[in-house]
């Protein structure tokens, strides 16, 4: 066993090997034996040996334990749980075979089983966390049941019984059974009985959680409409803490509640249990006034009641009040809170909730009451920029020029102006330096927000067509990174501008600085995935591929284990939160995505180059019928904000974007999904077929492989009709929002017909295979055609190649990486066909022999070759040239791009400084050495595919 | 000024602002999930002020601002008689934008009550031994460094793994100060408890 915890799986296999010549029959040596061979890769040698033990249905510790670590490696849960049935079997009495097929059963969700283990537990041994686990187990029933009204007349009713009984025999001894009791009753929706529950005897061992009673109190109360409670206990809590935000808002929404439903207090008793209750808008002015004045008295400066009475106010004028409560003009008071906090980082954030207040009118007049107060030195020159003495003053000004972006002060601007900022901006980041000289490494620089907030300003610039604004943003987040190595927004921001342009080099580092893992690879791994591939850096694009996958492979087994651990614990609430994450993960777009990408990258970069699209594809256990998305519960579990922006709200990602890129995107994957199922029939149909017993062969399933291939693409053909349609909307994103799929250049291209016409093609052969060579004259010219028109639609799409990737125009570069996004579809399809192309060659090359044998045995000269073959021959021929003609494009490109020279580029703009000119060129070299790398791998790959053309000749 | 509340599974998906930083480390699933299912009420996180008040379309959630976990814990047999039952902060960190608030040192007062409460001898914690502005918070909280455990934090990309220090500060019940009486070599990962 030793050998096995050390890895040396040969060693252990060796050991057991001695001990069963001395012991035949010692179990627990074989199953660590086959554990060997599963670590060996021996997985069926090891399953045999395990079921030879499984048989005996041992109960000796060591081999049950063994077996079940067996079995998890093999990923066979469900065999666990047989084996301790047949344990628990011949021992019943075993608490411990018990509780572990209860657990085995909660690892593969088999409820109605872990019910009845944990009560066949109880019986054995009475603790009550094993009678809980029953109880738990019905509520799982109750959540996985298809049927609600099954749900909420049995498993529920009957999980709150068996509590019941328990409650009346007085025999409640934990937190988590009285949690769990709650949980019930909140799903019965019998939320006073919750709230008697809560607030009577049992209640009182709720003691865990902060303020467990008084939470759980208030969301019945919720429920339940009582709103004079909520509002006494939300008063109550905020006399306790006047700064959390959650209870104001409860305390507002009741108020105004209590208004609207003319509640007024009882005469003589108690306003209700809870206490004093406020129904009116004077008593809440008051009290926050009181909360404010309190606040005054406090050791420590509180945000909460400031922007409560901002709440207040909104609140009142939404219904129509303007100041008849003299609570203030809201200008003054965010005047008065910038003054107070405007020191704070998080100033900005809590304003920008209430700048809705502002009248449009008064934006620019309020920006300069803020910089007023302001302690600045100097300015006052002409054209002398007034500058923070301290980092104080500095987080001040920060905050005005954050908000002066958010009212849309700069977004009005006309270019000069807007140039005139970004040097301000600049000229204080580096100002803004001095102050953090000891900052460490790992910290971020104060002023690392002008920097951000200018290079937002020259992103506004280029999207107006100015070309030398995105080198200018490149060069100021190269600089800034290089004061602010740890800043993530720098980093996030530079490779989203690198991808735009078409570089992807420097991403791959920028992203691994950024050291993002595991749950990370689901929320931002898009911004990888998006660009790696159809860019052309096929090797980064596998591994960001990979380190997805593992991520997700791994959350299977993760989850189970801690569902488990939750059970232990007592944590009910948790199971169904776990299995309701496992799920998210599971049918996560990007999953599905990476997945799809994953195995065409695959085929794209091996299939017939160094394994055959067969074995390939039996080697991904790909098969056309099967389609493993989930495509009604794709969750987007992308984080589309994490990169900050500023703008207003009518600039800002909306739920509409959100939306509207998740349709996209999915409708992009289907397009990818179906053309992998599509290549992946393709070696189904060519197993050459006896013309003899063709018939025989219909019946064996390949007619029904051409039904799947032909219902494929009919539903590629409505894909890309939805996709069409999707595109003619012409959504434009915000810059930093979600990026755009690959389907408006798959489509524009023209690849995306080559590809349809390849199918179709696939499907013409098909046909004439069945049909035989005798009277197939007009099959034979509808392929002949329809080779002849593939040859013009793939030149066609490699014209749309052509071009220079990056060239100077104006002093300035622009690069295309729309022409190298057509390369990567250029390669891909030309993969495709020389797909399809073998397949043709499987069908023709039989024929051929079969007439060139005719044509010994008649002695005939007069035998004529059919059309096909010539057409065929002309087409593989002429591939071969346009490949050829392809990679001495790529060539030209190679030259060309290693000739620019960067330096010589004159950047006439003025703005540059002398420091800021060192990082652009920093910049242009990479974007200059990324395109190089791009165009050295997509020509690679295709020389690769040339030489497999060569093979095609009949 | 902000609303604290359990953490759920459904916050992983949305705490790149937070996560992001050098500092803080982004586990693999299984940390969370065994730590919300042993402790799922010791895991919180804090939130700023967010859209749903402000109609504001939906879709603006309010931003986290800080995640926060922390244990009661000690050898669960006779950790009382051994004076080993302690409060322990697993982790704690603050999104860029919501520093200098004091929230850390409100958090702080929050465990060492708890810990009281429950009867624990002391609170500790552990820090990166680079990670200054830390270390220097918690000393004015009245944290020392009671020892140093060697490469405790394991490094990326080929940098050497970093020590830690284990800073701790006794609770009333610690009437000596026992807990806190520094060792005077430092200790291997694998030795402390």
């Amino acid at each position: 066993a030793d050998y096995l915890d050390n890895g040396n799986n040969k060693m252990a296999i060796q050991q057991a090997d001695k001990l069963l010549k001395k012991h035949k029959d010692l179990h627990c040596a074989k199953v660590l034996k086959a554990i060997g061979l599963q670590r060996t890769g021996k997985q069926d040698e090891a399953y045999a040996l395990a079921q030879e033990v499984a048989a005996l249905e041992p109960t000796d510790d060591n081999s049950l334990q063994a077996l079940t670590i067996l079995y998890r490696e093999m990923h066979r849960p469900e065999l666990v749980t047989k084996l301790y049935e047949a344990a628990v079997k011949k021992v019943p009495n075993s608490e411990e075979y018990h509780s572990h097929l209860f657990m085995a059963y909660a690892r593969v969700g088999e409820y109605k089983k872990m019910q009845q283990a944990g009560m066949a537990l109880y019986k054995i041994v009475p603790k009550n966390p094993y009678y809980f686990w029953s109880v738990m187990s019905l509520i799982m029933q109750s959540i996985s049941a298809q049927d609600e009204n099954l749900s909420k007349t049995m498993f529920l009713p009957l999980a709150e019984r068996m509590v019941e009984k328990m409650v009346k025999e007085d025999k409640i001894e934990a937190e988590a059974e009285v949690e769990l009791y709650y949980m019930i009753l909140e799903r019965l929706e019998k939320y006073k009985e919750a709230l008697d529950v809560v607030r009577g005897k049992l209640g009182e061992k709720l003691t865990s959680e902060l303020q467990s009673r008084e939470n759980k109190c208030m969301a019945m109360y919720k429920k339940l409409r009582r709103w004079p409670e909520c509002n006494a206990l939300s008063r109550r809590l905020l006399l306790k803490n006047s700064d959390d935000w959650q209870f104001y808002i409860t305390y507002f929404d009741s108020v105004f509640q209590l208004i609207d439903e003319s509640w007024t207090p009882p005469a003589e008793e108690e306003h209700c249990v809870e206490g004093e209750v406020h129904c009116s808008v004077e008593q809440a002015v008051e009290f926050i006034e009181e909360r404010i004045t309190e606040e005054s008295k406090s050791s420590r400066p509180l945000r909460g009641p400031y922007l409560a009475k901002l709440e207040l106010i909104r609140r009142l004028r939404h219904r129509g009040c303007n100041d008849e409560y003299k609570l203030g003009d809201p200008e003054e008071l965010m005047f008065q809170y910038f003054k107070k906090f405007g020191d704070k980082p998080c100033c900005f954030t809590d304003l920008k909730v209430f700048v809705d207040l502002l009248p449009p009118s008064q934006y620019t007049k309020f920006i300069h009451q803020l910089l007023e107060v302001i302690p600045l030195l100097g300015g006052a020159a002409e054209n002398e920029v007034a500058l923070p003495g301290d980092i104080k003053a500095l987080q001040q000004h920060l905050c005005v020029v954050q908000l002066s972006r958010l009212l849309g002060i700069y977004h009005a601007m006309d270019k000069k102006e807007k140039l005139r900022v970004v040097r301000e901006l600049m000229l204080r980041y580096r100002h803004g330096l001095e102050f953090g000289k000891s900052c460490l490494k790992t910290e971020l620089q104060f002023s690392d927000y002008y920097c951000l907030l200018a290079v937002h300003l020259l992103l506004d610039l280029w999207l107006e067509g100015e070309e030398a604004a995105v080198w200018q943003c490149l060069t100021l987040l190269e600089e800034g990174l290089a004061h602010s190595p740890s800043n993530a927004q720098f980093k996030l921001l530079l490779i989203r501008i690198y991808c735009r342009l078409g570089a992807f080099e420097p991403v791959a580092e920028l992203y691994s600085s950024l050291d993002a893992k595991h749950i990370q690879h689901d929320t931002i791994g898009y911004l990888l995935t998006r660009y790696a591939e159809s860019l052309g850096h096929y090797a980064a694009a596998s591994q960001s591929c990979n380190f997805a996958l593992r991520f997700f492979h791994s959350n299977q087994k993760d989850t189970s284990e801690y569902i488990i651990q939750a059970y232990k614990y007592g944590a009910f609430e948790k199971i169904p939160e776990f299995i309701a994450f496992r799920n998210r993960l599971n049918s996560s777009l990007h999953f599905a995505q990476v997945r799809t990408e994953r195995m065409l990258l695959d085929l794209l970069l091996e299939a017939n180059i160094s394994t055959s699209l067969e074995e390939s594809i039996k080697s991904m256990s790909l098969s056309p019928e099967e389609d493993d998305i989930p495509w009604k519960d794709l969750r987007d579990n992308r984080d589309l904000t994490v990169l900050f922006n500023w703008d207003p709200k009518d600039r800002d990602i909306s739920e509409e974007h959100r939306k509207l890129s998740l349709e996209e995107e999915t409708l992009w994957l289907r397009i990818r999904s179906l053309t992998l199922r599509l290549v992946s029939g393709l070696p189904t149909l060519s197993h050459p077929v006896q013309p003899k017993n063709s018939e025989k062969a219909a019946e064996n399933g390949v007619s029904s492989r051409i039904d799947t291939i032909r219902a494929l693409l009919q539903q590629l053909e409505v894909a890309l009709d939805s996709g069409r349609k999707f595109l003619e909307q012409k959504i434009q994103y915000p810059v930093l929002g979600p990026p755009p799929t690959r389907m408006a250049g798959f489509l524009s291209s023209g690849s995306c017909q080559c590809q349809t016409s390849l199918f179709y093609l696939v499907s013409d052969i098909y046909e004439l295979d069945t049909n035989g060579l005798e009277d197939s004259a007009e099959i034979q010219e509808r392929i002949g055609n329809s080779l002849k028109s593939l040859v013009e639609r793939l030149t066609d799409l490699f014209n749309k190649c052509k071009g220079d990737l990056i060239e100077v125009r104006d002093g300035t570069l622009k690069t295309h990486p729309n022409l190298l996004e057509n390369l990567v579809f250029f390669v891909e399809t030309i993969s495709i066909a020389l797909w399809v192309s073998s397949y043709c060659d499987s069908i023709l090359r039989p024929f051929k022999s079969n007439l060139q044998k005719k044509k010994k045995k008649k002695k005939e000269s007069s035998v004529a070759m059919p059309p096909v073959f010539t057409h065929f021959l002309d087409y593989v021929t002429e591939l071969q040239t346009l490949t050829s003609n392809v990679i001495d494009h790529i060539k030209g490109l190679e030259i060309i791009l290693t000739a620019l020279k960067l330096e010589e580029l004159s950047l006439k703009d003025t703005l540059l400084l002398q420091e800021e000119k060192k990082f652009t060129k920093t910049v242009q070299g990479k974007v200059q050495s990324s395109y190089h790398h791009s165009v050295q791998e997509i020509g690679e790959l295709l020389k690769k595919r040339l030489d497999t053309i060569k093979k095609l000749k009949i | 000024m902000t609303t604290l509340r359990a953490f759920t599974c459904d916050d992983l998906f949305r705490f790149n602002n937070i996560n992001l930083d050098p500092l803080t480390e982004t586990y693999g699933i299984p940390f969370y999930l065994q730590y919300l299912a042993h402790w799922p009420e010791y895991f919180i996180v804090a939130e700023a002020p967010g859209g749903e008040l402000m109609g504001y379309s939906e879709c603006v959630t309010p931003k986290m601002l800080m995640l926060w976990m922390f244990t009661v814990m000690g050898k669960a047999e006779g950790s009382v008689a051994r004076e080993e039952w302690h409060g322990h902060v697993t982790a704690l960190s603050v999104a860029p934008e919501f520093r200098r608030l004091g929230l850390a040192a409100k958090l702080m007062e929050l465990l060492e009550e708890i810990s009281e409460k429950k009867g624990g001898f002391f609170v500790d914690l552990f820090v990166r031994v680079s990670n200054q502005v830390a270390v220097n918070m918690y000393k004015q909280l009245g944290y020392s460094v009671y020892r140093t455990v060697l490469e405790y934090y394991s490094a990326s990309s080929g940098e050497p793994d970093e020590d830690a220090y284990d800073m701790r500060k006794a609770l009333s019940r610690d009437t000596e100060k026992k807990s806190v009486i520094p060792l005077p070599h430092p200790v291997r990962p694998e030795d402390i408890e």
